[in-house]
């Protein structure tokens, strides 16, 4: 499988008290554990099991996946422009993979 | 009049079909029913929570699901989780979305799978433990499961 790339589409500057909308997406498979190969043999699961969004360190949107969450899992959120600072996004993956990506945000 | 193999099929598939449409509100009690299994608690069925899912899509493989709940987002009263379930799918839990007063709106977008025609359900855990329920109808033609 090729090494999963996450993304995101977030403002550079929002004005303060702004409701802004965020859109993050990985490229990854998603492989639920409940598919067979052509041996028959379970093709064990690996999937995204947690997204965070860090906010200067506060994790203010936190989504905890599931086999359902369909491949390239896309999440489009909202947060509030409180202040000027630093954006992790995190994607955690079964057998500890860790992939993220860092965002800074202008609160004028 | 004689039926032949295949009438009987359609009549049966018919009938098998007719058996599987579930009432709006037995579905509500289903629902209620499970989560009150998942949490110990009673949920209530809330126009707050707006889930918006096509109601027929042609894969199941990724059907797109959005997620409103009003709130005020303060201190005092807010959303602190979302729960999406897909019942009939063969695990499910599908997500788990956590909000933060003042800094996030409980509001999300995603892509989901679904193994056959069902009530996707959604509840919210509001900051004084009250649960608020929603579901809507999605029919897939295809089993996104496999």
């Amino acid at each position: 499988m090729p090494a999963p790339i996450p993304r995101v589409q977030v403002p550079s500057s929002v004005t303060k008290g702004e409701i802004f909308q965020v859109k993050a997406v990985i490229s990854h498979q998603m492989e639920t554990g409940l598919r067979h190969d052509s041996e028959g043999n379970v093709i064990p699961r690996k999937i995204i099991h947690k997204f965070v969004c860090y906010y200067n360190g506060v994790d203010v949107f936190v989504a905890d996946l599931h086999e359902a969450i369909a491949a390239n899992p896309y999440f489009e959120f909202y947060l509030r422009g409180t202040e000027s600072g630093r954006l992790e996004f995190v994607w955690q993956e079964d057998g500890g993979g860790v992939y993220s990506l860092a965002h800074q945000l202008v609160v004028a | 009049m004689d039926l032949t193999r295949r009438e009987l099929f359609l009549a049966g598939a018919a009938e098998f079909a007719s058996a599987n449409v579930v009432s709006a509100a037995s579905a509500s009690d289903e629902a209620a029913e499970l989560i009150k299994r998942l949490t110990g608690k009673t949920p209530a069925e809330s126009n707050r929570l707006h889930l918006l899912m096509p109601r027929t899509f042609p894969n199941g493989y990724t059907v797109p699901l959005s997620l409103d709940i009003d709130s005020l987002m303060t201190e005092n009263d807010h959303v602190k989780h979302v729960h999406v379930l897909a019942p009939r799918n063969p695990l499910i839990e599908v997500a788990t979305f956590h909000f933060v007063p003042q800094r996030s709106q409980p509001r999300v977008s995603t892509r989901i799978r679904l193994a056959e025609p069902q009530y996707v359900v959604a509840f919210a855990e509001l900051n004084d433990g009250t649960l608020l329920m929603t579901k809507t109808w999605v029919e897939v033609a295809t089993n996104g499961c496999e």
